[in-house]
């Protein structure tokens, strides 16, 4: 999918607002030294409206931070700029690669500081979950979220003092910064204004809606009969035929994702105390949340390897292996899981329905690629 | 000059007047508290079952919809769709319960107060993608697409069939399509004074919840086709309800 430009009355309006704006020029900038002064580059906010497939939810925006073209640009410039790291080697690029459906083929990613204790999360359709980013769900929107990584010690090991600084010296970003937001002046570029820049972008990286399942929702193709009952047994829509997968109630369509949070067996605890990675429960505070994780996207998985929060399973064929065992044993493990005893034919059933889920379009769409 | 400061007061008193609210409300507080056995549900906690078996319980929720305030004929919606977690892991949030908090309750006695569990059909045609994040009815973890229908109610946890306290078997009954959408009423008189609150106890005991409920056999149960299980279930709601003023 992709984005255009909304254009009906708008053009008006902004024209409005600039000649007020400009009107005003003497009496907002005065005392700002002639050399931080933006206001000479023109500020016209176009509306980034956002394609999406008709049974997706609702995009979201915050109100203090619409998408717009120019905060979509410069949130690109900033997700691919490795300026946000202390020694300048990584971006949030590195560890989001379009190429990989946005993740990093890596079990655990790599900061400057070494290793990540989890993998990267894929971001296609990341700007619809409400509900908690982050495997652990620490931050509740993607403005937030953004700001999180530039200052972990391991990630970025950054301060945002210092990339304030670097990005106000910048020769191109404070033009940027003025077309996105309409600031006035260059000491205005701070950390906020960066981070709802890059929630922008992010929000822009719809996929779907034309995959073999979609396709096939809208009736518009038959499903070959390995991935029809596959079909079936993910949805449990006929356990006359095959058995229930248990795989909707956390990955429910159309995201394949979910609000919620949950303890698919990764973890062997004898008690709520005993787990590794606490995950969700950490956030929470409630020890009946530890051992749980946000269960992420599962479309364009087929890129997203390796799988779970640790990556600790390689291929498709082991995750499905790993559902049909039924996990490992703890207090906090989904009710969902339990030894299924998929026959091989079964699981080639359930991984050929996984691919229908395959949109490459989002890898080789030239609005998510790195611009530099 | 001084007909115009009179008439100017008089303008003023008339306008704090006017100000003066026409309707007298007042506000109503619901605790929902699981029980087991009338006693506070916490989660991860054992309690006896059927047949010498533990259980313990690890999520409890539920839908309530067209929450109303009964007075002779006519109804006083206070809320279209609440999303009920009834999930507590220590005793004092258990005993403490869900709370909703109602404001702008026209002050009377009602007769009594009625509401849904579930989801009532003509939302229960939507789907979670038709709602804004801040409604309940946009969790996907409560649609199930077998049963074109949201979860009203989800039940799980753990039973230790061998009574040796060990829970081995993990359950999660849940319920849902148009046919199971169950409206409670209580009868008892409600008053709503003018600017005071009122409080009310909604307790839902479990035990009599899963009365008749063939965990064992039936741990699962989202088979479009087979609805045995969670009608039992359900057709135990209005023994299982009580509420207290």
């Amino acid at each position: 999918m992709s984005g255009n430009v909304y254009k009906p009355g708008y053009y008006t309006l902004l024209a409005v607002l600039s000649i007020a704006l400009a009107s005003c020029h003497d009496t907002i900038v005065s005392g700002i030294d002639p050399s931080d002064d933006l206001t000479r580059i023109p500020y016209n906010p176009i509306v980034y409206n956002v394609e999406m497939p008709a049974d997706y939810p609702r995009l979201e925006q915050p109100q203090d931070n619409p998408m717009t073209v120019d905060g979509i640009r410069l949130g690109r410039k900033l997700f691919y700029d490795p300026i946000l790291s202390v020694d300048s080697t990584i971006s949030c690029g590195s560890c989001h690669s379009p190429s990989l459906s946005f993740t990093d083929g890596l079990s655990r990613s790599e900061g400057v500081n070494g290793t990540t204790p989890r993998g990267s999360m894929s971001l296609v359709n990341v700007g619809l979950h409400y509900h908690g980013l982050f495997w652990d769900g620490r931050a509740s929107t993607l403005e937030e979220q953004a700001l999180m990584p530039v200052e972990d010690p391991i990630e970025m090991a950054e301060t945002w003092d210092r990339v304030e600084q670097k990005l106000r010296k910048h020769p191109d970003y404070p033009a940027d910064f003025r077309k996105a937001f309409g600031i006035e002046a260059i000491p205005m570029i701070d950390r906020f204004l960066a981070a709802k820049a890059i929630a922008q972008f992010e929000r822009s990286l719809i996929s779907g809606g034309n995959t073999r399942y979609d396709r096939f929702i809208r009736g518009e193709i038959f499903l070959e009969e390995n991935e029809q009952n596959g079909y079936l047994m993910f949805f449990d829509l006929n356990p006359n035929l095959v058995p229930d997968a248990e795989c909707g109630h956390c990955h429910n369509a159309p995201l394949f994702a979910s609000d919620g949070y949950f303890n698919n067996g990764l973890q062997e605890s004898p008690d709520l105390l005993g787990f590794s990675d606490t995950g969700f429960g950490s956030i929470s505070g409630l020890q009946s949340d530890n051992g749980k994780f946000k269960a992420p996207t599962l479309r364009n998985l087929v890129f997203t390897a390796p799988y779970m929060h640790d990556g600790r399973f390689t291929t498709l064929s082991e995750v499905i292996d790993h559902y049909s065992s039924g996990g490992k044993t703890s207090p906090t493990k989904s009710e969902f899981l339990y030894p299924l005893h998929f026959t091989e034919s079964q699981k080639a059933d359930l991984l050929a329905f996984l691919l229908t889920l395959t949109d490459s379009t989002t890898l080789t769409n030239p609005e998510f690629q790195n611009p530099f | 000059m001084k007909h115009l400061l009179f008439l100017l007061s008089g303008a003023i008193l008339l306008g704090l007047t006017s100000c003066k609210k026409d309707v007298e409300e007042g506000t109503m507080t619901i605790h929902f508290k699981a029980v087991y056995d009338g006693q506070p549900l916490q989660t991860f906690t054992t309690h006896p079952f059927e047949n010498g078996q533990q259980i313990e319980f690890t999520h409890l929720s539920m839908f309530v919809a067209d929450l109303a305030l009964t007075h002779q004929s006519s109804l006083e919606v206070l809320d279209d769709i609440e999303l009920i977690d009834l999930s507590f892991e220590n005793l004092a949030s258990a005993e403490e319960g869900y709370t909703l908090e109602l404001t702008g309750v026209p002050a009377r006695t009602y007769d009594g107060i009625t509401f849904g569990i579930g989801v009532p059909p003509d939302l229960n045609e939507k789907v979670p993608a038709d709602f804004p994040s801040s409604n309940p009815l946009s969790k996907t973890s409560y649609y199930w697409v077998g049963w074109s229908s949201y979860i009203f109610q989800k039940t799980e946890g753990k039973l230790d069939t061998l009574g040796n306290s060990d829970p081995d078997l993990g359950f999660a009954i849940h319920t849902g399509s148009d046919a199971l959408y169950t409206t409670l009423e209580g009868d008892p008189a409600i008053t709503i004074q003018d600017g005071k609150n009122t409080n009310i106890d909604i307790v839902i005991d479990y035990k009599k919840i899963l009365q008749g409920v063939d965990i064992k056999a039936s741990p699962q149960n989202h088979n479009p086709n087979d609805i045995a299980t969670i009608t039992i279930l359900v057709n135990n709601l209005p023994n299982a309800f009580s509420l207290f003023q």
